[in-house]
């Protein structure tokens, strides 16, 4: 019990630490955006003191203010889920957020779960015909193909099937002219316009089969697995329960972490595919110098990330006995 | 020599055989050609009896148990007949039985414990699960299922609904061995086989075990196999023994005769070879030789390489059963010259004199350890830290001196701290409090904060040969490269000419010739012995003053054994070494000590118990712990056995250890006054002898003896 706490505590801090870096950089350091914005729009308006407001409503910091105390407004402002207003696209950020998550979730959440789906089936496959020729051919294609970086396959995926063939389309993220809400049509335009992204994030595939592959064939040379054996089990009550769910239980904390770094990924995906979620706005913002998205960006990002590590941690006891106590059989 | 080639096995009253092999033979296809791991053997099971089947490793044991289930692991193909005969009904040829009536067959007629008990079960399902999913999977009722387990676990001193709660990281090596134990009797089979259902428990826990199987097998009709390459361990269990030796079986008798009267070579090598509390040191002899590779078994009698006996009539034909008692057989053309002469081979004395520990007690010490406390583990560090104080002390205030070309040798279970003490002694665990001098100097002065010694000199003079030698070489170093490093370290004022001389002289020493050739290889081409034998000699080469051997033989073969331990006290006697030894087995322990006038100090969860000469603690043991080691360690021949002289058979938490006398749980003389009060050391010796013992017992006055036993409450 003890454990979660202290587990929920440093997912806080680590969040509260992001949040106070970000105002070091927009506030403190030299040149920092603050100043920047002061200096730059205070000229060109008749009442200077409105710079300073300007400031305050777009990066939720007055730089009149002592030190201390924007601080505490900045974090508390950010607590709230007040991430300041956007210039380039001029709205608040929260609310431009607000509207690409779901899209980035939706791709990636695609992405992760199949590549972890077919990942481990295939790996699963691997390690029962151990060393045939089905096995060494996948080993091959895996090993390849997880060396391959994403946006490569991104690229080329890009180049072959959208322009070249045409079968899906090069950018945007919905069909047009179809009603938006939950019909048929838009539902398959929708994931139509999802289909590239998610195939170039399968990449991660190739790990996981590996290491599914891996896992498997340590579980199946254990002892648990002969004695099962020989009490006569069935042989898919071995499967299931024996091999997948041992070979399995490693890669869970393997997923959450994927599904964070994934948030990475969107980065530079959604931007080869015009794809409007998070990280194309993130790219936006640097383009345009657009500081409070992508600071927004960048702290939504990090959150989330903490966010699939804790929920990882706090679930990870849940499906595994032995996770929170230590071996203490030898010293 | 003309010798009659009876048919013993039809020699034999009509007997009630359970399981039959015949001609049976396991081979494994491998590139070198193939591996015959069980060699054409024929074995007959009684009914309700209790065979122990003895061999070393690599004799074809495992796959002996195996093949009577016809559960040889993959790709090896068992041939030749295994035959079941059910107490009602027709024989049954186990290797012809489909997959369907073999999954019934196993577990339900026959099952098996073996090797890997610590991890035979699950690590993500609670005991329950593994109980409830074997009895559905052959269609048992499962609430009478469960109520047999509960009676098997009460049987086995274990609390059923803890163990069935539990999940299997939760329970102790002994507690899960037992727990399996249970798991493969819940279908009520008839047979029991076991591979080494013990070798990974503490002696203390095996003999526990062992002395409940008696029990069990009484209670539950059973049959059982059990197999082991340690001959004391099932020797007074046993009915019957059987001696493998490569892929064969050398002699079968009964256990008796096996005992009095071993005709086989083998068997009476073994006997000679095997370390005990009892035969006088000098009848001990290490085999010369290994066991052949089972790809290349020598034609003829297979033991003839090694046998001192072996003519042409070994070399050229396979010796058969010859009848050498009632229901004994041996495979061995000249065994009754074997039972003449074969003591006589290996009688060769050696005669040292040892200054007794007794003498040593009066020089300065070299190591003292002064009130030295180990605790591992976190306590509360930092604001972050949420967590709840989870300590261990290892080791809780021991005092001790080592003396100049001194042997101590620490035993105890495992988790008694006897390994940290041995590593804070030389230096390589930071003691948490007290202090540890070199000749008079704290040996972490000057250290700082750091883990490692500040003084060269110091750290040259403490050192250490690992339990693992093969994970101690560099693998990628040739023999020479890792004994030239000492050399050059800490003798610098050799050239290479000398450094050559010294590492070929040093491996001479050590039996490793032609030396020329061996310094060019690298360890993986090297034998386990021979391995060991080279990390020795690279400690001994930075000429160091203390050397820690943890468990530096257990891991070898019976047969090595008292050769490697003959080796160290040769080499300790040369170089004017001092030796601490770790073990947790107290024949070791005593041949260690004993031969060279060591000591041996007993410890239990973190402190020194008893501590004194070989003669003492074996023969005089004053401490109920000692008392209870000793009585773990079987003696060959030795007939009457009586219960555990302990309470219970589990070590407490040693996260929370008990208060008082630690051993007050267990101990079978504790007192009300034990469990509050904690007993010190008492002088128990004499002029000659050496023994100290931390026990309220040793002493004529104390309010122990008036205090109220504590009730038994099992
Ligand atoms: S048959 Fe010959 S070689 Fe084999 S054990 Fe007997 S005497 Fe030795
Ligand atoms: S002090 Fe008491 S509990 Fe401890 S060993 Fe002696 S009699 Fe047993």
């Amino acid at each position: 019990m003890n454990w979660k706490i202290r587990r929920i505590g440093q997912a806080v801090f680590t969040v509260l630490a992001v949040l106070t870096l970000s105002f070091v950089m927009i506030r403190m350091m030299p040149g920092n955006p603050v100043d920047a914005f002061v200096a730059r729009v205070g000229p060109q308006l008749e009442n200077p003191q409105e710079a300073y407001e300007r400031a305050e409503t777009y990066m939720n910091i007055n730089p009149q203010e002592p030190m201390h105390i924007a601080y505490v407004n900045y974090m508390a402002d950010m607590i709230q889920g007040d991430m300041g207003r956007s210039m380039s696209q001029n709205a608040p950020v929260a609310a431009i957020m607000a509207e690409a998550i779901p899209w980035t979730l939706f791709v990636m959440s695609w992405a992760v779960f199949l590549g972890f789906a077919v990942g481990i089936s295939l790996g699963a496959l691997m390690a029962y015909w151990e060393g045939s020729k089905f096995d060494s051919a996948l080993t091959g294609y895996a090993t390849t193909i997880t060396s391959i970086p994403f946006y490569v396959l991104a690229l080329f995926l890009l180049m072959t099937l959208g322009y070249q063939l045409g079968w899906f389309p090069t950018g945007g993220r919905r069909p047009e002219g179809v009603a938006v809400g939950f019909n048929l049509p838009f539902m398959m335009g929708i994931i139509y316009h999802a289909t590239l992204p998610v195939l170039s994030m399968f990449v991660a595939s190739g790990a996981a089969s590996l290491t599914m592959r891996g896992n498997s064939v340590r579980v199946l040379g254990e002892d648990y697995l002969r004695v099962a054996r020989l009490r006569g089990l069935s042989d898919r009550t071995i499967a299931i329960r024996y091999v997948a769910r041992n070979a399995i239980l490693p890669m869970y904390t393997g997923l959450m972490i994927a599904i964070g770094t994934m948030f990475g990924g969107a980065v530079v995906l959604e931007e080869i595919f015009s794809y409007r979620g998070m990280g194309y706005y993130m790219i936006q913002a640097v383009r345009a110098r657009d500081y409070p998205l992508m600071m927004g960006t960048f702290t939504v990002i990090t959150i989330a990330v903490v966010i699939a590590l804790l929920i990882a941690d706090l679930t990870y006891g849940k499906i595994d006995p032995r996770a929170g106590s230590e071996d203490r059989e030898a010293f | 020599m003309t010798l009659s080639r009876s048919d013993a096995s039809t020699a034999r009253p009509a007997d009630d055989v359970v399981i039959e092999l015949r001609d049976t033979s396991v081979e494994y296809g491998m590139d070198r050609g193939t591996s015959k791991v069980l060699n054409e053997v024929d074995f007959e099971v009684q009914r309700d009896e209790i065979v122990g089947v003895i061999g070393e490793s690599g004799s074809g044991k495992s796959m002996f148990a195996s093949a009577m289930l016809d559960a040889v692991p993959e790709p090896g193909v068992t041939t030749g007949e295994v035959i079941y005969r059910p107490e009602d009904g027709e024989p049954v040829s186990v290797t012809d039985l489909s997959k369907e009536e073999l999954r019934r067959f196993r577990w339900e007629e026959v099952s098996m414990v073996f090797q890997g008990a610590m991890s035979s079960f699950n690590p993500v399902m609670d005991i329950r699960t593994h109980f409830v999913e074997t009895l559905s999977a052959h269609d048992y009722d499962v609430d009478r299922g469960i109520e047999r387990a509960r009676e098997l676990l009460s049987d086995l001193y274990l609390d059923p609904d803890r163990m069935l709660d539990s999940y299997p990281h939760e329970l102790s090596g002994g507690m899960k061995q037992r727990v399996l134990i249970a798991l493969s009797l819940v279908l009520e089979p008839e047979v029991l086989v076991m591979d080494e259902p013990t070798a990974a428990l503490d002696l203390l826990m095996q003999r526990s075990i062992v002395s409940l199987l008696e029990e069990i097998k009484e209670k539950h009709d059973l049959t059982i196999v059990f197999i082991t390459h340690d001959l004391p361990l099932v020797a007074d269990l046993a009915d019957r023994l059987a001696v493998l030796y490569a892929f064969e079986f050398a002699e079968v008798g009964p256990s008796e005769d096996i005992l009095e009267n071993p005709a086989h070579p083998y068997t009476r090598a073994l006997l000679n070879a095997t370390p005990n509390l009892s035969a006088p040191l000098e009848e001990m002899r290490p085999i010369e030789g290994e066991s052949p590779d089972p790809v290349n078994i020598p034609d003829g009698c297979s033991y003839h390489p090694r046998c001192p006996l072996s003519d042409e009539q070994c070399v050229e034909s396979d010796p058969g059963p010859y009848d050498a008692g009632p229901e004994h057989d041996v495979h061995c053309h000249h065994w009754e010259q074997s039972v003449e002469d074969i003591d006589v081979a290996f009688a060769e004395t050696d005669e040292r004199a040892f200054t007794s520990a007794a003498e040593k007690a009066v020089d300065e010490p070299l190591v003292s350890l002064s009130d030295v406390e180990v605790t591992f583990g976190s306590e509360n560090d930092g604001w972050l830290d949420f967590g709840e104080d989870e300590t261990v002390s290892a080791v809780d205030g021991v005092s001790l001196d080592v003396y100049e070309n001194d042997v101590l040798v620490l035993v105890g279970e495992s988790g008694c701290g006897k390994t940290t003490l041995g590593k804070t002694a030389v230096g390589l665990q930071r003691p948490t409090g007290g202090s540890i001098e070199y000749r008079q100097r704290d040996i972490w002065e000057g250290s700082g904060g750091t883990s490692s010694l500040a003084d060269e000199e110091i750290r040259r003079a403490l050192q250490i040969v690992h339990q693992d030698p093969g994970s101690s070489l560099n693998s990628h170093q040739r023999v020479r490269t890792i004994l030239e490093q000492p050399l050059k370290r800490w003798h610098p004022e050799l050239d290479g000419n000398d450094r050559r001389e010294r590492i070929l002289g040093m491996l001479e020493y050590v039996g490793i010739t032609p030396p020329e050739d061996y310094v060019e290889r690298y360890p993986h081409q090297l034998s386990g012995g021979e391995q060991q034998r080279i990390a020795l000699i690279r400690t001994m080469l930075i000429n160091p003053d203390l050397i820690l051997a943890d468990e530096a033989v257990s891991a070898l073969d019976v047969s090595l054994r008292v050769g490697m331990m003959d080796l160290m006290i040769e080499l300790q006697d040369a170089f004017d070494t001092s030796f601490l030894f770790i073990s947790h087995d107290l024949s070791n322990a005593r041949y260690l000590a004993e031969k060279t006038g060591g000591r041996i100090g007993v410890m239990y969860l973190g402190r020194l118990v008893e501590v004194g000469s070989a003669e003492r603690i074996i023969q005089n043991p004053q401490h109920p712990y000692t008392k209870a080691l000793r009585w773990a360690t079987p003696e060959l021949g030795e007939e009457a056995r009586e219960d555990p002289p302990i309470r219970t058979i589990d070590i407490p938490d040693a996260q929370d250890p008990p208060s008082g006398c630690r051993y007050h749980t267990r101990c079978p003389e504790a007192r009300e006054v034990c469990t509050t009060e904690s007993p010190e050391f008492v002088d128990v010796g004499d002029e000659t002898q050496i023994q100290r013992s931390a026990c309220f017992r040793a002493l004529d006055e104390h309010p122990y003896w008036q205090s109220d036993p504590i009730a038994d409450d099992s």
